[in-house]
């Protein structure tokens, strides 16, 4: 209940019901609180979230003159707003609100050891009001949203998220890679689980995307370059020569006047096409293009000229150039898709080899009225219809070989190809081999029920290999029934694969792009997996579709709407704030030598020797800290992640027990995330460490490192995400530069440099955080009292020296 | 009920056998056995536990070709698995004959089989006799690899 200068804390200990009060014991910490400097009120309560516990809080504040506040809960990335929105309808500035994170970092990674749960929660408190003591108000800035969006992919989800932002009277770009819209879904004869026929209800919205005055459609299109922040992208899109004008009417006098031939993408390769094509029925645009790579004028010069003579409205242009498009956007939506998965590898399984073996993806083209086959399912290696197929479930999915999630369709997709054949051809036999029949949807599982009902035999157990006849291009499977616990051979006219999807092949192109994360399967990452299931960590940027994770058609549909919504909230509103996060140069200390200018990532400081000074753009800098540290006068520091805020964490977690404590310094975006998300596996750790939370880790300054040790912590952590994957433009290589030279400096004063790790934990990567802690509590426990003791001497001593030296 | 088979093989993949069947389905002692099949073998180790599955004679059917580990999903080492359960089975006595049979012939002559006659028909062929098998040096090897608890010699 000490005063200082004024500062009157309010501290408040959340039981979380029993997911905090279940293991740490709240009344004890509040009342431990209560004794530490600055602190006015301490409390505990059941959930403090609740609206009884927010009133509370803006009750105290009123009635107790509380000028900061510290709420002890669950992580700042899920309740941080909630909470600074209670202390701002108070009238207290919302920056002055300080979170321990006593559950995700606390209760539920020490579940079985309730006093030392409780005494973690109490150096957590500690930690959060030596903060509060020295924050500030802050203001945050306001900057305007383009009301235009760009859309990369043009799938189900990307034409869905277009339509809706360009119905609600947005400009939209609409960026596809390839020569139309439609995605896999105008692959697809049927869709489960209603058996429509899938291009017949996508194409009304492709050609509405076409003539959608909004919507301007870039096919052939790659974004190359991506820069700004919400509100205000600066995009470089690549928009690739068509070779074929607007004027085209698609009549296809060109295609048999072409020499050259190419396996048909959109056929999965089971047909031929030209070079100069349309890449089916139904494209959007209806336009025709030359694949450069087969023309014959590919070297430049015209060699070749009969598809240009064979057109009547002479729309064949091979002096078209690639164009480059500088878009401005204030929101994006990224609805990349997915690749199906190429079961080659599996050798047992002869795709590849044995021309009857064949893709699901393959299946429906041949089935489709319009594919290669004309609808006709025929063997590859005969043409003949099969009698006998077998559906093998599970290919390139759930495997630590290939992929090892569900791919979450491709069950109901082989229930709905069997249902086709039987449909087409009811004396087919059909047998599907699967591990387990997922059929979790609305409808689903009535379809599977029908398959059944129409005789189609479901057999558990995988083949572990399928041998092929030579002569007659049968197939063998064998394998075991495991219901029946009976080994099975049987023969098959012809084998599909049902494989997975994965992410789709340029994904991490489009993730260093946007600085996305994306989880240990490779799709991107939401913001939360549960309340923010559309929004990025990126502010600004949205995803739909499959490229978030595998989902089908109506999934995707539903997302592609929220996605577009989210990002209509933004235009229709017009405006953002910006957090006050940013650096700033105290012009007095600043030397001009501009060593910040050349680690900020994003070229926010400008200033020159000439001038005499450096300054921070505000409107560009991010907040990331990088160029904190780099300063050796001390005349930058960064808005709510100050220098003595920081020291102050460091001093409360230090106080007792340092030789026992790990310290650690963890990124926002993935490494504090990653330890939020051991919490939220329940993964159990070492409860020795402490967490103190940067924006990015290149705000780490080595001075804290040094601080830390002279103060005799055991061990001290710095981590980031990984090193593709930094939020702030790679400003983490900033991260591991520094870490290395203090190691340098740590082997020259004969230091154990074990003792500070460096760490790339992703967001998804809770087991890797509890593993990294786990190793690092092994290696302190090697320690002496008095191998710590003496390091921090001859850190003490060169630290002095070096400022007597200035 | 996996404590036990830990102790032997402390591997947590075992969990996460999916019981599809593709070791089975490659293994070419089912061929000859039908009885027998790795799947099951791993499905007794998770649900009836160690002492059940040293028990059955059928883990000494694996020929410990890794076929069912190349393919399986999981990247489960089956055949180390086998390996550990057949040395944990020897332990206990579940032997069959005919291999500690051999085992005892070759703590006692060095050899698995019985060569006297082999060395006639070496000699009708103008061969020279076997040499001398390094009896000692085998019954070193029988007796650090614990097999000396299995056999007597
Ligand atoms: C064989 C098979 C059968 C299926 N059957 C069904 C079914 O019956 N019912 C059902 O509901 N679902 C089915 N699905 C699932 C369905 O295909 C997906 O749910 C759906 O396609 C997802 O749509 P999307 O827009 O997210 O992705 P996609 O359809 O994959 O579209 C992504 C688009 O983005 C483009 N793109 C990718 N990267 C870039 C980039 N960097 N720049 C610009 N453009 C880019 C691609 O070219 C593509 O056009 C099936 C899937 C497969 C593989
Ligand atoms: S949806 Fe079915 S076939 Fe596809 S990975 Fe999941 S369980 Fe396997
Ligand atoms: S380095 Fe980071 S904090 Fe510093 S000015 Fe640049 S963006 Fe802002
Ligand atoms: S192949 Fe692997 S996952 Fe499948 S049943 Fe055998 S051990 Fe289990
Ligand atoms: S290692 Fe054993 S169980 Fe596996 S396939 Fe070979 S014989 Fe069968």
């Amino acid at each position: 209940m000490a005063d200082l200068n004024g500062i009157r804390i309010g501290v408040y200990v959340c039981h979380c019901g029993k997911n905090i009060g279940g293991t740490v014991r709240c009344d004890e910490v509040a009342e431990y609180a209560r004794q530490l400097p600055g602190v006015a009120l301490a409390t505990d309560s059941l959930y403090t979230c609740s609206e009884p516990g927010q009133e509370q809080i803006k009750h105290d504040i009123r009635e107790h003159q509380l000028n900061r506040v510290v709420v002890a809960s669950c992580t700042p990335r899920l309740h941080e707003p909630t909470f600074r929105a209670a202390c701002e309808s108070a009238g207290l500035n919302p920056y002055l609100l300080e979170m321990a994170n006593i559950r995700e970092h606390c209760s539920w990674v020490h579940l079985h050891d309730k006093d030392a749960a409780t005494e973690k929660a109490k150096d957590l408190v500690a930690m959060a009001v030596g903060r509060a003591a020295k924050l500030m108000p802050q203001f945050e800035v306001t900057v305007p949203v383009a009301r235009k969006a760009m859309v990369i992919g043009g799938g189900v989800a990307g034409i869905q998220a277009a339509l809706d932002m360009a119905d609600a009277g947005y400009q939209v770009y609409l960026v596809e890679r390839t020569g139309s819209i439609g995605g896999r879904m105008a692959q697809i004869d049927k869709t489960f689980p209603t058996m429509d026929c899938s291009i017949c209800i996508l194409a009304p919205k492709m050609s509405e995307v076409g003539r959608h005055p909004n919507i301007e459609l870039l096919t052939l299109s790659e974004v190359q370059e991506v820069q700004g922040h919400i509100g205000n992208f600066k995009v470089k899109v690549l928009k690739k020569a068509r070779y074929v004008t607007k004027e085209c009417t698609a009549c296809g006098d060109c295609i048999k006047a072409s020499p050259q031939h190419a396996p048909d993408e959109f056929n999965a390769g089971l047909s031929i096409r030209r070079a100069i094509y349309i890449p089916f029925a139904q494209a959007v645009p209806s336009t025709f293009l030359v694949d450069m790579d087969r023309c014959l004028n590919n070297s430049g010069i015209v060699a070749c000229d009969r598809c240009f003579q064979a057109c009547s409205h002479k729309c064949i242009d091979f002096a078209a150039n690639d164009e480059v498009l500088d878009l401005d956007v204030g929101t994006i939506v990224v609805a990349t898709g997915v690749d199906v998965y190429d079961p080659t590898a599996l050798t047992e399984l002869g795709y590849g080899k044995f021309p009857n073996v064949i893709t699901t993806l393959e299946f429906e083209r041949l089935i489709n009225a319009g594919g290669p086959s004309g609808g006709e399912l025929i063997r590859p290696s005969d043409r003949r219809r099969p009698q006998r197929v077998a559906f093998l479930q599970c290919i390139g999915s759930r495997s630590k070989r290939s992929n090892p999630y569900c791919s979450n369709v491709c069950c109901m997709n082989t229930v709905k190809d069997a249902l086709l054949i039987k449909e087409h051809w009811p004396d087919t036999e059909i047998y599907v081999f699967y591990i387990d029949i997922r059929a979790f949807g609305k409808g689903f599982e009535d379809l599977f029920q029908r398959a059944r009902r129409e005789g189609v035999t479901f057999v558990r157990g995988i083949p572990g290999e399928i041998i092929e006849d030579i002569k007659t291009g049968d197939l063998t499977l064998l394998g075991e029934n495991t219901l029946l616990g009976k080994h099975y051979r049987h023969r098959m006219d012809m084998v599909i694969l049902s494989v997975g999807i994965k992410p789709h092949k340029d994904a991490d192109k489009i993730q260093r792009l946007l600085n996305l994360a994306t989880d240990t399967d490779g799709f991107y990452m939401e913001a939360h997996p549960k309340l923010r299931p559309v929004d990025t960590t990126t502010g600004g940027v949205f995803l739909a579709g499959a490229a978030e994770g595998p989902k089908d058609i109506k999934d995707s549909v539903t997302q592609a709407s929220a996605a577009a919504s989210r990002a209509n909230i933004l235009m229709s509103r017009g405006e953002v704030k910006i957090p006050a996060i940013t650096s700033r140069i105290d012009p007095k200390k600043c030397t001009a030598c501009g060593l910040c200018a050349r680690v900020c990532p994003y070229h926010a400081i400008e200033g020159s020797k000439e001038q005499g000074f450096y300054r921070v753009i505000e409107a560009a800098c991010q907040g990331c800290g990088a160029c904190v540290p780099e300063c050796r006068f001390g005349a930058l520091d960064q808005t709510h992640f100050t220098e003595d805020q920081i020291v102050s964490q460091i001093n409360a977690a230090l106080a007792s027990d340092p030789h026992d404590k790990i310290l650690a310094f963890a990124c926002n975006w993935c490494s504090y995330a990653g330890a939020d998300f051991a919490g939220v596996s329940r993964i159990q750790y070492p409860h020795n460490v402490r967490i103190i939370r940067t924006m990015c880790s290149a705000r780490v300054s080595p001075s804290w490192i040094e601080k830390a040790f002279i103060m005799g912590a055991g061990a001290v952590l710095v981590s980031g995400c990984h090193p593709a994957d930094c939020h702030y433009n790679n400003a983490n290589q900033n991260t591991a530069r520094r870490v290395e030279r203090f190691w340098k400096r740590m082997e020259k004063q004969g230091i154990n440099k074990d003792r500070l790790r460096l760490a790339w934990v992703s967001a998804a990567e809770g087991a890797q955080f509890a593993k990294v802690i786990k190793e690092m509590e092994a290696g302190l426990k090697k320690l002496t009292s008095q191998q710590i003791q003496e390091a921090a001497e001859k850190l003490q001593k060169s630290l002095t020296k070096k400022s007597e030296a200035t | 009920m996996t404590i036990k088979i830990w102790k032997h093989f402390p591997r947590e993949d075992l969990y996460e056998c999916y019981q599809c069947a593709r070791c089975t389905g490659s293994c070419p002692a089912m061929e000859v056995a039908p009885a027998y099949g790795p799947r099951e073998t791993i499905l007794k180790c998770l649900n009836l536990g160690h002492d059940k599955v040293v028990e059955d004679e059928k883990v000494w059917l694996c020929c410990t070709c890794n076929v069912c580990e190349d393919r399986c999903p999981q990247k489960i080492p089956i055949s180390d698995l086998l390996v550990a359960l057949r040395n944990s089975a020897a332990r206990r006595g579940n032997i069959p004959t005919r291999l500690s049979m051999a085992l005892e012939l070759l703590a006692k002559t060095g050899r698995s089989m019985i060569v006297h006659q082999l060395d006639e028909m070496r000699a009708h062929h103008g061969l020279s006799p076997l040499p001398a098998a390094p009896v000692e040096e085998l019954r070193d090897i029988l007796k650090k690899t614990g097999r000396d608890e299995v056999i007597e010699f």
